[in-house]
């Protein structure tokens, strides 16, 4: 019994930091965002609030919070308000999975800096990442809205795309691993002493599109379109509802999948050890902060296909490439030996 | 401590799935369903068959709901002319089959092979696909020939017309 609760003792104060680092990030990387792209458009980006701007989160925050609440005539109230749990859970449910370092003893416990450690996690991943789907769905249909609308099912569409690519592009790497557990794919990886990405560049380069697609980052932000949807389907919402959206698709979601891409291709938390006990960490937030850069760094660098183009890029030529790649890896595997 | 959680999820269950018959707007018993379908898998992984879970989450609560969601908030329902009442022959039908269902799934979880456990299993995905493809593979593959059929019969059905 004492066992137990310490162990949801540990449990408790895991998800309470991960909660708090993940949700603290998320409004940072606006800041970061707005400042990369105002030096991309040879602006200067916020600089008013604060030095260097730092406290323009919290001002939007803040402004956010206190604006008046307008919910459209005709719209489904509670459906409208649930839409955002639906969008911002599966985004905070990705984190559960990814391990952020290797175990350690703290006062005579194991611990490891995962939440849950399933040996189907990856599986987990694909679920939350397209679970997201219905909370974009139900936003534009809550909302009576009829671009909101249409922004729903056009990401419904790319959801259902993507998710397939997704899928087959990470098989290639549980064959070579052989495992589905996110810490037992690091492992893997510090044992062979070489990055996944080495001998998966294929499905790399896949994983990464679908990341963005399903994020709904440029050039795949077919749903949210300004020129042409407005803003897609959250353009009803108003306030803190309307700042949950972004928040959960943008940023928690952009962070989890490039953590997940570091697990699978840039070996996890390993890495040279500069910084003693916290060091696999630092290199941990150091991979996936760089591909969140990436990320923002291309949404703010490339045009945006059309929207009838994104699902033929997926199905015509980016699932075929997925599936010749399994196979070759299998066939690979099979011949020379890999996962256990 | 288990029973804790089992009861959770099963009441969880039980909720959603009398809101996906009660409710009357065809959305809210859509979201109703996919509630009832997110408590199986937690159910699943619960019960320590986390392979199930995952495919649970991912083939049914995603790939399969979202084509019922994708097609139910499309139609106009304010539009549509609906049956208000009880469905009475339906019920009649329906009933002694749901009845003798039930009776016959409730002797084999309690009294047949269902009944008796396996033993505990180590990595659910290796056992799961050893068994799909040595000795269940002939059925497996029917199945696949089966999906083959449906895709290409909505493939022809779906084409434009030259």
């Amino acid at each position: 019994m004492n066992e137990f609760l310490v162990s949801l003792l540990i449990t408790l104060i895991k998800i309470g930091v991960l909660l708090g680092v993940a949700l603290g990030l998320g409004a940072y990387l606006t800041w970061f965002e707005r400042k990369l792209a105002g030096h991309i458009q040879a602006r200067l980006g916020p600089t008013v609030v604060g030095p260097f701007g730092l406290l323009q989160p919290l001002a939007d925050g803040l402004k956010l919070m206190t604006k008046e609440s307008i919910i459209p005539k005709g719209a489904d109230v509670p459906v409208y308000y649930l839409a955002i749990m639906m969008a911002v859970a599966p985004a905070i449910l990705l984190f559960s999975v990814i391990p952020f370092g290797p175990e350690f003893t703290l006062f005579g416990y194991q611990i490891k800096p995962i939440i849950s450690d399933v040996n189907i996690a990856l599986l987990v991943v694909f679920a939350m990442g397209s679970l997201a789907v219905y909370g974009t769905i139900f936003s534009g249909w809550a909302s009576n809205s009829k671009y909101a609308f249409i922004g729903s099912l056009r990401k419904a569409a790319v959801i259902i795309a993507y998710e397939v690519v997704l899928g087959f592009s990470v098989l290639g790497v549980i064959l070579i691993a052989g495992t589905m557990s996110t810490i037992g794919i690091v492992e893997a990886q510090i044992e062979r002493g070489v990055w996944f990405i080495f001998y998966q560049p294929v499905a790399f380069i896949l994983f990464l599109f679908c990341m963005l697609a399903e994020s709904g980052r440029v050039p795949f932000d077919i749903q949210e379109a300004e020129a042409e949807l407005v803003t897609g389907y959250n353009v009803e919402y108003g306030g803190m509802r309307f700042g949950a959206l972004p928040l959960a698709e943008w940023y928690l979601n952009v962070m989890a999948l490039s953590a997940i891409a570091v697990v699978l291709f840039f070996g996890g938390w390993s890495g040279p050890n500069i910084l003693g006990p916290f060091s696999p960490y630092f290199w941990f937030l150091a991979k996936m902060f760089g591909l969140v850069f990436f990320v923002i760094w291309l949404h703010w660098t490339l045009p945006r296909f059309q929207a009838k183009d994104v699902t033929e890029i997926a199905w015509k030529i980016m699932l075929p490439l997925a599936l010749v790649n399994v196979l070759v890896t299998a066939v690979v595997v099979y011949f020379f030996g890999g996962g256990t | 401590m288990e029973w804790i959680v089992f009861g959770a999820l099963a009441l969880w269950l039980l909720v959603s799935v009398l809101g996906a018959i009660l409710v009357k707007s065809p959305v809210h018993s859509i979201l109703f369903f996919l509630s009832s379908v997110l408590a199986m898998a937690g159910l699943f992984l619960s019960l320590g068959a986390e392979l199930l879970a995952g495919l649970q989450l991912i083939i049914y609560a995603v790939a399969i709901v979202v084509f019922y969601v994708l097609v139910i908030t499309t139609i106009p329902w304010e539009k549509v002319k609906r049956f208000e009442g009880v469905y009475k022959r339906e019920l009649a039908f329906g009933l002694p089959v749901l009845i003798v269902v039930f009776l016959l799934m409730g002797y084999m979880v309690l009294k047949g092979d269902l009944a008796e456990p396996v033993g505990v299993v180590e990595d659910n995905v290796r056992e799961v696909g050893k068994t799909l493809f040595t000795s269940y593979l002939f059925p497996f593959e029917v199945a696949s020939v089966i999906l083959l059929v449906a895709m290409i019969g909505a493939i022809l059905l779906g084409r434009k017309e030259e």
